[in-house]
């Protein structure tokens, strides 16, 4: 989530209120506050509300919000003679262009910083990385209009922004550090999107760069705004962009967008209108809320609202790029009405409590191996094919029949989950050499078969004197303590001494296994000690009830 | 005031001086016991310790050779007097190294003279050294003079030998009676013990430390989560880890190109199901139509195209809600209250505050008649049982909740702690899967918990067990 850092000089000049309310009551508009500087703050915004990412965005709900100014803020947007003449070719590439130009600014380095912040905000959420959309805000007084929206080939060059040499595409895209970051969102072009003025000079290289020329300087007063993307989010940030500077005293014009088949004009500042049931906000809610209390909580969040018979007409101003449903409003209503003055009611819903089969099941074994003297650890379900299997000199189960493999894992360490939880015990082990033996554990839980969970125990001892007999009688008393009749049989599980191994077996079916743990084994663990384990498959054996 | 220990060991020894074994002989006590008591009784000038440091003297594998064989120079005399006085033959018989041996020592005493390649006895001479080896192999003390010589040549060595002595100096003039130190089946059966006291032991000296198996801590508090919610009336439920796409985010109309499904923080599986059963009941068609525009939620959706593909695919889940809401949607009439405390997923690079794999609570409300207000009164009571009496309420933000809070608790020292997360589900959420009324949600990760209850500083010792650590934790932490 998006930390925006707040200067404590613009901010209560903006608001007019001091850093104490200032502090006390933002974090109940929607935020954490991050850390508290002597001349700012850091704080961090929710990714649905990029309208706050910006002093000014701050500062306006923020006056809502204290009561000292409300209501709908209406933005006016002068007609401007500004044109943008869209090419085909950019159709299937990076189709949808909107602009704005912005007069009579004061570009301090405050508001020069405040713009890039926000432009690295909006393009990691809005623009999913620059990818959904793209920002490029230019001195208008260097740009020649009408523009041009149109594609060029790799070999194409212009002097890129921080470079002072021209540089082609292609070697944009390799060389220039812009170029690296979003040359993957480019890839797949044969030719790329490109904003000329009329007299063919670059002004941007959409969503990578914008040509060196078009920068801003202390003395710029009129800059020009383009988004580049595909949907509504390329006139959100826009919104959002445009209304931030005219709080600064900064006056719009409008771009006339100049498509081959129809023409459009940008920014479209005017609200949505969104209408709200009376019932459902109480129904929402909980509780009893009178119109005054409504109208007045969505005034302080800045929307415009009338009523009418129980039925609220609300206006949505056009940076909040969130409201997507009626309940988004009523969430407003609840955070306007101020969530620490909602009394809060235990539900009357009566029902009758159930635990799950599962965990009974883990419950009672738990009881039983703790009678035992063994002690309960548990481990990361991932792991490795190299532990489950490798060490334990047993046959690599199959991809998807047996254990599952992740996609990209972040270590080798963790790369499928474990289909059995004694190589895991072993692991504890060998971190736990340096303690006074014996050393008695069990685990009891989930491991991963074919894609679906089991619920598996094991167990295991190291002693210097530890072997066969100890661990059988573990498993002979767990088994009478479970109520099983059970057998053993010869088995191949190369993870334990010929011989001093057997295969567990109830009602005919094999569940599980228990012996001597091989020296070879105990060599790959690192293990000096003699370990006798076992292991049980409990989902084998009794109904542990639904999973989902 | 003799303690019993002193008492028994004065009595079985009595007035005199005795070796440490032979104390322990004669009193049947430990070394270490006796020891502490001959201290204790020196204190009060009744005993003393005297500890004295003895040479043993031993022979060595040469000095025993030697003993059997005869010393070289022995046997280089016999030879002589035998009239064999050729060097070279002299070598040949007795090997080289002896006959040097020899021929040195002879030399020294000055009973040889060599001329000519032969050796010529001019003394008689008297060997000492054969007889000392004998009474030093049988323990006996032999001159100084010739031990020395003994122990130059390497026949002979020693070891040091400490020998502690206990002197009963005096026996106190108080009634010394007979106690009792172990009771043992005998006594208990024959009734000996009436009429006689138990000795009393030192109940302040520290037994060995042993430790109790137990349930690990972590569990310990997911145990308690569970009796809260199961007090509270809600039903538990249960899910596999690995999940279709669908059920982890689109169900949960989480926008398919929404950062949080990057594989940079979801473990993707290379698997993708057919979703057959939720294409039947009309959930894939639904949450389509929901996503590219609201269907009819009274939402506008987020538009674009949604891709059926990308929902098939599996992965780690990342959150319990998945099973919450597959429950919700197995079971849409009113009332459900359920709950899952289970292991979820998150492709994270491990540090003390991140794992890859946490374990989650997560409880829902659904019924006719239930609010925002109901959802803060549930956490109330929740936390309440949790044992944090102060909860307050800001706005928060989830995806899939509308509206939504972040609960806070106070906690002395820390001040107020964001703990978990909570909301209503959105109508992008609930009606495409035919759930008809509001679902009340809230969920927290127990490592959180964990931390604060256990004062832990680095969750990854949940997951890699110090046993000494585990050992070492009280069950009950105060």
């Amino acid at each position: 989530m998006p930390v925006v850092t707040l200067y404590w000089n613009e901010l209560e000049k903006l608001t007019g209120v001091d850093r104490e309310t200032i502090l006390s009551n933002l974090p109940m508009l929607g935020c954490d506050i991050e850390r508290i500087e002597e001349d700012h703050i850091d704080v961090e915004f929710f990714p649905n509300r990029p309208d706050l990412y910006s002093v000014e965005g701050v500062a306006r709900a923020l006056r809502g919000f204290l009561g000292i100014e409300v209501g709908y803020k209406n933005y006016e947007v002068n007609p401007g003679k500004w044109k943008i003449i869209v090419d085909n070719s950019v159709r299937n590439l990076r189709p949808r262009i909107c602009g704005c130009v912005v007069r009579n600014l004061k570009l301090n380095d405050e508001l020069i910083r405040s713009l890039m912040e926000i432009q690295e905000d909006l393009h990691w959420t809005i623009g999913r990385n620059r990818r959904k959309m793209a920002i490029g805000v230019h001195d208008l007084s260097v740009l020649e209009f009408p523009l041009r929206y149109t594609t060029v080939d790799e070999s194409f060059s212009f002097v890129p922004l921080d470079f002072e040499e021209e540089m082609s595409i292609k070697d944009i895209l390799i060389k220039h550090p812009k170029g690296k970051e979003y040359s993957f969102i480019v890839e797949k072009f044969d030719r790329y999107p490109i904003i000329l003025d009329s007299n063919g000079e670059v002004v941007s290289l959409p969503p990578i760069i914008n040509a060196n020329r078009t920068r801003l300087t202390e003395k710029t007063t009129d800059v020009f705004i383009d988004v580049t993307g595909f949907d509504k989010n390329v006139d959100r940030a826009l919104n959002i962009l445009s209304t931030m500077l005219a709080d600064r005293g900064g006056i719009l014009e409008s771009v006339e967008i100049i498509y081959t088949d129809y023409v459009e004009t940008t920014p479209d500042l005017s609200p949505t209108k969104m209408g709200v049931d009376k019932s459902e906000i109480i129904s929402l809610l909980g509780f009893e809320v009178s119109d005054g209390d409504i109208i007045s909580a969505l005034e302080k969040m800045r929307y415009g609202v009338s009523i009418r018979e129980n039925y609220f007409e609300v206006l949505v101003p056009p940076y909040r790029a969130d409201i997507m449903h009626p309940w988004d409003i009523i969430e407003d209503i609840a955070i306007g009405y101020g969530y620490d003055k909602i009394k809060p009611d235990y539900p009357k819903t009566s029902t009758v409590g159930k635990s799950h089969e599962w965990n009974e099941i883990k419950d009672i074994v738990k009881e039983i191996m703790i009678g035992l003297g063994y002690m309960e650890v548990i481990t990361f379900t991932l792991t490795n094919e190299e532990v489950q299997y490798e060490k334990m000199r047993r046959p690599k189960l199959e991809p998807w029949k047996g254990f599952i493999p992740v996609m990209h894992p972040l270590t080798g360490e963790h790369t499928i989950i474990r289909t059995d939880i004694l190589p895991k015990l072993l692991e504890v082990l060998s971190v736990n050499t340096h303690h006074p033996l014996p050393q008695r554990i069990f685990e009891v839980g989930d491991c991963v078969v074919e894609m679906k969970n089991v619920l598996k125990i094991a167990a295991c001892s190291t002693h210097s004197r530890a072997n066969f007999a100890e661990i059988r009688s573990v498993v002979q008393a767990l088994m009478r303590e479970l109520d099983l009749s059970w057998d053993v049989k010869e088995c191949k599980d190369e993870a334990f001494i010929e011989g001093r191994r057997a295969a567990i077996f109830v009602e005919e079916k094999e569940v599980g296994v228990f012996g001597e743990v091989h020296p070879e084994v105990l060599e790959n663990f690192e293990i000096p000690n003699p370990v006798v384990g076992f292991e049980i498959d409990l989902s084998k054996i009794f109904n542990v009830g639904e999973l989902i | 005031m003799l303690s019993p220990v002193e008492v028994e060991l004065i009595k079985a020894l009595g007035k005199g001086k005795y070796h440490l074994e032979e104390a322990v002989e004669k009193t049947g006590m430990k070394k270490d016991t006796i020891l502490k008591a001959s201290y204790l009784l020196q204190e009060k000038g009744f005993a003393e310790v005297i500890t004295e440091l003895k040479k043993k003297y031993y022979l060595t594998d040469e000095g025993r050779e030697y003993l059997e064989k005869g010393l070289p120079e022995e046997r280089l005399v016999i030879l002589l007097k035998k009239g064999i006085d050729e060097i070279t033959e002299l070598q040949k018989l007795m090997g080289k190294r002896e006959f040097g041996i020899a021929l040195g020592w002879l030399k020294k005493k000055g009973v040889v003279k060599v001329e000519n390649g032969k050796i010529k006895l001019v003394k008689e001479v008297i060997f000492e050294e054969k007889d000392a080896l004998k009474k030093i192999a049988e323990g006996e003390v032999v001159d100084e003079k010739i031990l020395k010589n003994l122990l130059r040549r390497k026949l002979v060595d020693y070891e040091e030998i400490k020998n502690i002595y206990v002197i009963i100096k005096d026996v106190p003039k108080i009634e010394l009676r007979e106690y009792i130190s172990d009771l043992t089946p005998e006594i208990i059966k024959s009734g000996e013990w009436r009429g006689k006291e138990f000795l009393k032991y030192d109940i302040t000296i520290p037994s060995k430390e042993i430790f109790t198996a137990k349930i690990h801590p972590y569990e310990r508090i997911i145990r308690e989560c569970r009796k809260i919610f199961l007090e509270m009336g809600f039903t538990e439920i249960k899910g596999n880890y690995v999940q279709p796409a669908f059920w982890n985010f689109d169900a949960l109309f989480q926008p398919q190109d929404h950062p949080a499904r990057d594989m940079q923080d979801t473990f993707y599986l290379d698997y993708y199901v057919d979703l057959k059963e939720e294409k039947k009941r009309g959930y894939i068609e639904r949450v389509k139509d929901t996503h590219e525009n609201g269907w009819i939620t009274g939402s506008t959706g987020w538009g674009g195209k949604w891709d059926l593909n990308k929902a098939k695919q599996l992965v780690l889940r990342t959150h319990t809600t998945a099973i919450t809401i597959h429950y919700l949607a197995n079971n849409p009439d009113p009332p459900v209250k359920a709950f899952c405390i289970d292991r979820v997923y998150r492709r994270e690079t491990i540090d003390a505050t991140h794992l890859p794999e946490f374990d989650q609570l997560e409880g829902v409300v659904m019924d006719k008649n239930v609010g925002f207000r109901h959802l803060l009164g549930l956490l109330k009571e929740f936390f309440a049982k949790m044992g944090f009496e102060d909860v307050r309420f800001r706005p928060g933000y989830f995806p899939y909740t509308e509206p939504s809070v972040e609960p806070e608790v106070y906690v002395e020292d820390l001040g107020w702690i964001e703990l978990g997360g909570a909301g209503i589900f959105r109508k992008e959420v609930t009606e495409p899967l035919g759930i008809k009324d509001k679902v009340l949600a809230w969920g927290l990760g127990i490592g959180r918990l964990a931390m604060l209850r256990l004062g832990m500083k680095d969750l990854r010792r949940l997951y890699l067990p110090d046993l000494g650590w585990l050992r070492e934790l009280p069950a009950i932490k105060r």
